[in-house]
């Protein structure tokens, strides 16, 4: 088990562009598995390949229990990096694919048989041993490429989107096996996504990135509950906004005062953040003002209306019983659940 | 195109057979050509190797020519001169571009110059190099000079022979020179084409440089190394200016002997010549079919 620590870990492609990633501090913990997420071009591939030694940073450090790693080549640091595109080697066997770490330590041969055995016994395509990459589905290949890491027992895992090249059903699979692998070997796992879906569901921590700079390194439901700007929220989706006024565990907005508890800031111009689940319609009490309902979809599972107050819309997501008690243009009482108002500093100027 | 085959469609032949026929027109005039030239001048080659001359009144076929050069021990020389200067000169090459293009590979400033200097020889005929060769590494050349100068030698007539010598050194630093660009853009292509990944993949799983060139790198490119030295070493065979100007006397590359033969006075000497020529037209298609299947099964994996 390793714990892998960034210190102002900087990239620079080209002097004349932004840093690619940009004085990223980060702790990873031993034996978990972290989230890098962020937009495609955030820097998130690039921080992996510098932990796997296969970049080399502008600046900062990165220590693998304390110790920096910097100059030890990739070969001996033991953290083993999967490609997004699997990149079995076309010419071998999937035996020979899966023993190739080994066989570059100079590992007795009939050790080698066994322990690709076992291996694709954990990855589950047992008798793999003597077809060709190419003759293997994507899911099948990308399992090989996970085996091919795991059997030289590395300190360090780092997947590089590991579910975006599969079909919807196999990522459920895949999502299955590295958690279930994750856990049993305890391997301090890193990996690269841009789904913030995927990162939710499948990691410990997540490290939210926007153009090589690290936004928010939290548990997944943080993400949720308490962003911590913005676009946070906005990259995770679904969140109303209504911009006002923070004084006292009070917002003012342009449609009322309300009652918020919650926030990331201590005052001033702000953002309050609600997710359309906290918005209830048709109880009127605290926190509650009218709205007339603008539209609303029926999807089964639940009802989704929107609604104008004042001069903004808001999202809300009910129980689908409500599709029949209310109509397009009835003036309903909205309410924001107190507990579950997020207040957020206001967008940054330059975005 | 589409129209054209579309209109044959309509003849009631399939949409396929129409393409390949439209093909088949549109490349005749140049198929045309090599069939009247290259191929006559072939089997009339064949036929004079045979011993049919009508013009010196030669009229029956036989394999004299053949069984004349194959058990003259000249000939068994020139052919396994031929053999090492294409073979060695090839090898080199081959490891030299190989060892050129892996250098040239990663971005760096003045990339562009430097592959323009590479490749500058491309455009420089074999005759000039071979010039080259010969003012350079004579035994008055300059190298020879240099190395009296600097007291390495006593004098220049104690500089190894590397010109017209019995090794065909002089030949094959020609070849070399000449041809390692030409490899070397290819392989460097493909290098290019083929990416880091694989190198990354192998580094991160526990490859040290070398082991991943030997076993990710060099696998990967190898089908392209194997065809770019199959093309040189099939034209180096068959060359003869090179070894004209640059080779000994005895014995001789298999094309200069073959073209003495052909312009010797004695018009018997011809069918010997042809039976020569033709050895060479085999080992060239030998080469050539060699190439075919290499990179027939690269373009497959």
């Amino acid at each position: 088990m390793t714990q892998v620590t960034l210190s102002g870990l900087t990239k620079i492609f080209d002097e004349k562009s932004p840093p690619a990633v940009d004085q990223l501090d980060l702790e990873i913990e031993s034996g978990k598995l972290t989230a890098l997420l962020g937009p495609s071009g955030c820097g998130k591939t690039t921080t992996m390949k510098m932990i796997a030694g296969l970049l080399r940073p502008t600046s900062g450090d990165i220590s693998f229990d304390g110790d920096s790693i910097l100059s030890i080549p990739p070969e001996d640091r033991g953290a083993v990096m999967v490609f997004q595109n699997y990149l079995l080697f076309p010419y071998m066997t999937i035996a020979e694919n899966i023993g190739f770490g080994l066989k570059m330590r100079k590992v007795d041969r009939k050790e080698i048989r066994t322990r690709v055995t076992d291996m694709l016994d954990l990855v589950q395509l047992p008798g793999f041993e003597d077809r060709k990459p190419r003759q293997l589905s994507g899911g099948q290949q990308q399992r090989i490429a996970l085996a091919r890491a795991l059997i030289v027992q590395p300190n360090v895992l780092l997947l590089d989107e590991p579910l975006s090249n599969l079909d919807a059903h196999l990522r459920d699979e895949m999502r299955e096996l590295i958690r279930r692998i994750q856990t049993e070997m305890g391997i301090t796992t890193v990996f690269v996504t841009h789904d913030q879906e995927e990162a939710v569901v499948l990691a410990d921590r997540i490290a939210l990135l926007f153009d090589g700079r690290l936004q928010q390194f939290d548990v997944p439901d943080a993400f949720f509950e308490s962003p911590q700007s913005v676009e946070i929220a906005k990259f995770f989706g679904g969140t109303n906004f209504i911009p006002g006024h923070y004084e006292g565990g009070e917002i003012t907005t342009s449609i009322g005062r309300f009652r918020a508890p919650r926030s990331a800031v201590d005052g001033g111009d702000a953002v309050l953040s609600i997710r359309p689940e906290a918005v209830t319609l048709g109880a009127a009490g605290g926190n509650s003002v009218m709205g007339r309902i603008r539209s609303h979809v029926y999807v089964g599972r639940y009802a989704r209306f929107r609604v104008t107050l004042g001069d903004i819309e808001v999202e809300a997501v009910t129980d689908p019983g409500q599709v029949k008690m209310f109509n397009d243009g009835d003036e309903v009482p909205v309410t924001f659940d107190s507990n579950k108002i997020w207040v957020i500093g206001p967008a940054a100027a330059h975005e | 195109m589409a129209v054209r085959t579309r209109r044959l469609t309509g003849t009631g032949l399939s949409e396929k057979a129409a393409r390949r026929l439209t093909i088949t027109v549109l490349l005749a005039p140049a198929i045309l050509v090599i069939l009247l030239l290259f191929m006559g001048g072939l089997v009339t080659g064949f036929l004079r190797s045979l011993g049919y001359f009508p013009l010196i009144g030669l009229n029956d076929f036989n394999f004299d020519a053949y069984s004349i050069i194959f058990t003259d021990n000249g000939f068994i020389r020139s052919f396994i001169l031929t053999f090492h200067i294409a073979f060695t000169s090839t090898l080199i090459a081959s490891i030299l571009a190989v060892a050129s293009a892996m250098l040239l590979r990663p971005a760096f400033r003045g990339k562009r110059f430097v592959q323009f200097i590479f490749s500058l020889n491309l455009t420089i005929p074999h005759l000039v190099g071979a010039v080259g060769v010969l003012y350079l590494f004579s035994g008055s050349g300059l190298v020879s000079r240099l190395a009296t100068g600097a007291g390495l030698i006593d004098s220049p007539a104690g500089f190894p022979a590397m010109v017209n010598d019995p090794w065909a050194i002089g030949i094959i630093i020609q070849y070399v020179w000449k041809e390692i660009p030409f490899i070397g853009v290819i392989v460097l292509a493909i290098l290019l084409s083929v990416g880091e990944d694989y190198e990354s993949v192998a580094r991160s799983l526990g490859a040290n440089r070398w082991q991943a060139f030997r076993n990710v790198t060099l696998p990967l490119i190898m089908p392209g190394v194997v065809s770019a030295s199959v093309i040189v070493f099939a034209f180096t065979f068959g060359a003869f200016e090179i070894p004209w100007l640059l080779g000994s006397t005895f014995p001789k590359a298999l094309p200069v002997l073959a073209f003495e033969s052909y312009t010797d006075v004695d018009l018997a000497a011809r069918p010997q010549a042809m039976a020569m020529a033709m050895v060479i037209a085999v080992m060239s298609s030998l080469m050539i079919l060699a190439y075919m299947k290499v990179s027939r099964r690269y373009v497959r994996s």
